[in-house]
């Protein structure tokens, strides 16, 4: 990635698109908690606003909460979203829900941003390679798993040859929301297959455990990578500033341990949750919900830009 | 809630599964065949097997197994004529792929475990075990994090995904008698399907805290070759199935048989009988996952600290199995307090 288009993940960046277009219009699909983060996170963008969330008949009270936040809001999932008048749309429902989701909207020009681990879109990390959200308008953001440690693997894959992968992730219970907790099997098998994807390893294992400890804990994945050809020096600096480059959008992202020994490399990355509502341990849901929202705005500014040309 | 005396208690082995925890997931095929073709012999109903942490655990994080999954279930149903086959999975660590190959491969009795408070991520698995025809079981591990009334809610909830028993584990060799009798009691009053116990003998309590739960109306009590676990070892099989006889519940196992069994675990499986040492009564008393014992002498040992100190450490993290992760970063925590 040129540092150009590395800067236009940043902050700063979607400002200069400010006033060359109006604010995309978004919608969220799913009322649990990722979609409310998401809601107040797209409300706070300077280059998107949240007109639509819609849920299901039981969840009313989040769709009240979300009305709250200046939302429309519909209790009949997707189909409201069909009628709605929107550029860009989170689903933030299940995997099993979401293949339902992208033929529901496929024809309508809309930009999906997947939340569901189901891995039907372009696979997408922003600091990896965050330009498909520039021309894609199906974006699979993995997992939460995915976003914290794609970023680090991207650094071991680019300075060494990666023989296997190791990822377990610890979720504290108060962050785990239901559909999250039945869709364990698709978390674990499509982060498995975006680990090996990006990093040509010949197995990937991905393993989670919630945990039900109070206080509790932040959210954390450890990576174990078995690699040759390891260039240590370079390696350590790559993975520096890829987290510099992540706290970019997730200001709560640290390698809180790394080495690299015999053959084996390990990183430990934890994710605090530092914006919006969030408790502090949620880094799990801030990780996927800042990733969605800086790959939407930089749809945003790809868009505006080929408007004004 | 039940106390007749005279109803059977099914004795469930996981000798060859927890048992896998004392020696690092390290068990061959011979060692599998040879236990297993004993534990047939003395009438133990269910053999169940795997790696130390169930279907789909081999890893760098919690150990890698010596044989595959696969391997293990074709040496282990090889050996059972007449026992069920049991199988246990953690939502998280394996997944439903690993189950319907274990269906294939001719378990007959699926447990699926979760974190105390969290067996809601059961749901599906259960299920998806019933569609499969077999036996599913849903338990609660590490249930000292949590009290009496949210175990049997969490029970009762496994019961409606399709559990047809349930139960708890002490995982850490936690409880005493009367915290047993509590939580069993609860369960026992909030379902219709047998009650499932699983102790660790941390404290010197596994037998007893066996006799509490059926006393409290458990019909399902896990019980390994002379205690063969991680630690201080799980409720010992041989006392256990004496101590029913005695009690008057029948068990459908052979005493001598059963004694042999034993044997051949002590012999064959086992570097050393289970013992409360010092670190297993701390890890009791902290009430943390007797599986973590061996990377904590490990990494105690290495960086120069004192692995009470490290258990304690982690008991206030409140770590559960699954997080090892956190036992490099704690002993340096350990460390840097010195």
């Amino acid at each position: 990635m040129s540092p150009d288009a590395r800067s236009l993940l940043f902050r700063e960046a979607p400002d200069e698109g400010r006033g060359a277009a109006p604010r995309l219009k978004a919608a969220v699909i799913g009322a649990g908690m990722l979609g409310l983060d998401l809601a107040e996170r797209l409300n706070a963008s300077p280059l998107l606003t949240c007109t639509l969330v819609a849920g299901r008949e039981s969840s009313i009270s989040a769709l009240r909460r979300a009305a709250q936040l200046g939302c429309d809001v519909s209790a009949e999932g997707v189909k409201a979203v069909t009628r709605a008048d929107v550029d860009v749309v989170f689903d933030a429902t299940t995997a099993e829900a979401h293949p339902a989701h992208w033929a529901a909207l496929a024809t309508s020009g809309v930009v999906l941003v997947d939340l569901t681990p189901s891995s039907g879109g372009s696979m997408v990390a922003p600091t990896v390679n965050g330009s498909r959200a520039e021309t894609n308008r199906h974006l699979s953001l993995v997992s939460c798993a995915g976003q914290a440690v794609l970023p680090v693997l991207d650094e071991v894959a680019k300075h060494s040859t990666v023989d296997d992968v190791e990822v377990v992730t610890t979720v504290a219970s108060a962050s785990v929301g239901p559909a999250t907790r039945d869709n364990l099997d698709e978390y674990i098998a499509t982060t498995e297959y975006a680990v090996q994807r990006l990093t040509g390893a010949t197995r990937a294992k991905v393993m989670s455990t919630i945990s039900p400890a109070l206080p509790a804990p932040a959210f954390r994945a450890q990576i174990t990578v078995a690699a040759c050809e390891i260039k240590a020096g370079p390696l350590v600096k790559g993975i520096e500033a890829a987290a510099c480059e992540v706290r970019g959008f997730a200001p709560g992202y640290e390698i809180s341990s790394l080495s690299v020994d015999h053959g084996l490399i390990r990183a430990t990355v934890t994710v605090t949750a530092r914006g919006h509502r969030l408790p502090p341990f949620a880094g799990n849901i801030e990780i996927i919900n800042a990733a969605a929202v800086v790959l939407a705005e930089r749809h945003a500014v790809a868009r505006g830009r080929r408007t004004q040309s | 809630m039940s106390s007749d005396t005279t109803e059977r208690v099914t004795v469930h082995d996981p000798t060859l599964r927890d048992g896998q925890h004392a020696v690092r997931h390290q068990l061959d095929a011979a060692q599998l065949r040879a236990y297993a073709e004993a534990a047939n012999a003395a009438g133990i109903p269910v053999v169940e097997v795997g790696h130390g942490n169930g279907l789909g655990a081999s890893s760098r994080q919690i150990g890698q197994a010596r044989l595959d999954d696969a391997t293990m279930l074709v040496t282990v149903r090889e050996a059972l004529l007449d026992a069920r086959m049991g199988v246990f999975m953690v939502p998280g660590w394996g997944t439903g792929k690993d189950i319907r190959r274990a269906a294939d491969l001719g378990a007959d009795v699926v447990r699926i475990a979760a974190h105390c408070t969290e067996g809601n991520v059961t749901r599906r698995h259960l299920g998806l075990v019933r569609e499969l025809g077999l036996e599913a079981q849903a338990v609660l591990l590490m249930s000292h994090m949590t009290d009496a009334g949210r175990l049997a809610e969490e029970c009762a909830r496994a019961v409606g995904y399709g559990a047809q028993a349930v139960g708890i584990m002490d995982s850490a060799g936690h409880y005493l008698p009367g915290d047993v009798a509590e939580r069993i009691g609860a369960i026992s009053e909030a379902v219709d399907v047998p009650v499932i116990f699983h102790g660790h003998n941390n404290l010197s309590m596994a037998v007893a805290n066996s006799v509490a739960a059926v006393e409290a109306g458990a019909r399902v009590i896990d019980a390994c070759a002379r205690g063969f676990g991680a630690g201080a070892g799980n409720t010992q099989l041989e006392v256990l199935v004496a101590v029913l006889h005695k009690m008057g519940h029948p068990t459908g196992i052979d005493l001598r048989g059963v004694l042999h069994a034993a044997d051949v675990a002590q012999e064959q499986l086992m570097d050393q009988q289970p013992a409360i040492d010092s670190v297993s009564l701390v890890s009791g008393l902290a009430g943390v996952f007797s599986g973590f014992k061996p990377r904590v002498l490990a990494a105690a040992g290495a960086a120069g600290v004192d692995p009470l100190e490290v258990f304690a450490e982690l008991g206030r993290r409140q770590v559960v199995a699954g997080q090892e992760d956190l036992i490099d970063e704690v002993t340096r925590v350990v460390k840097a307090a010195l």
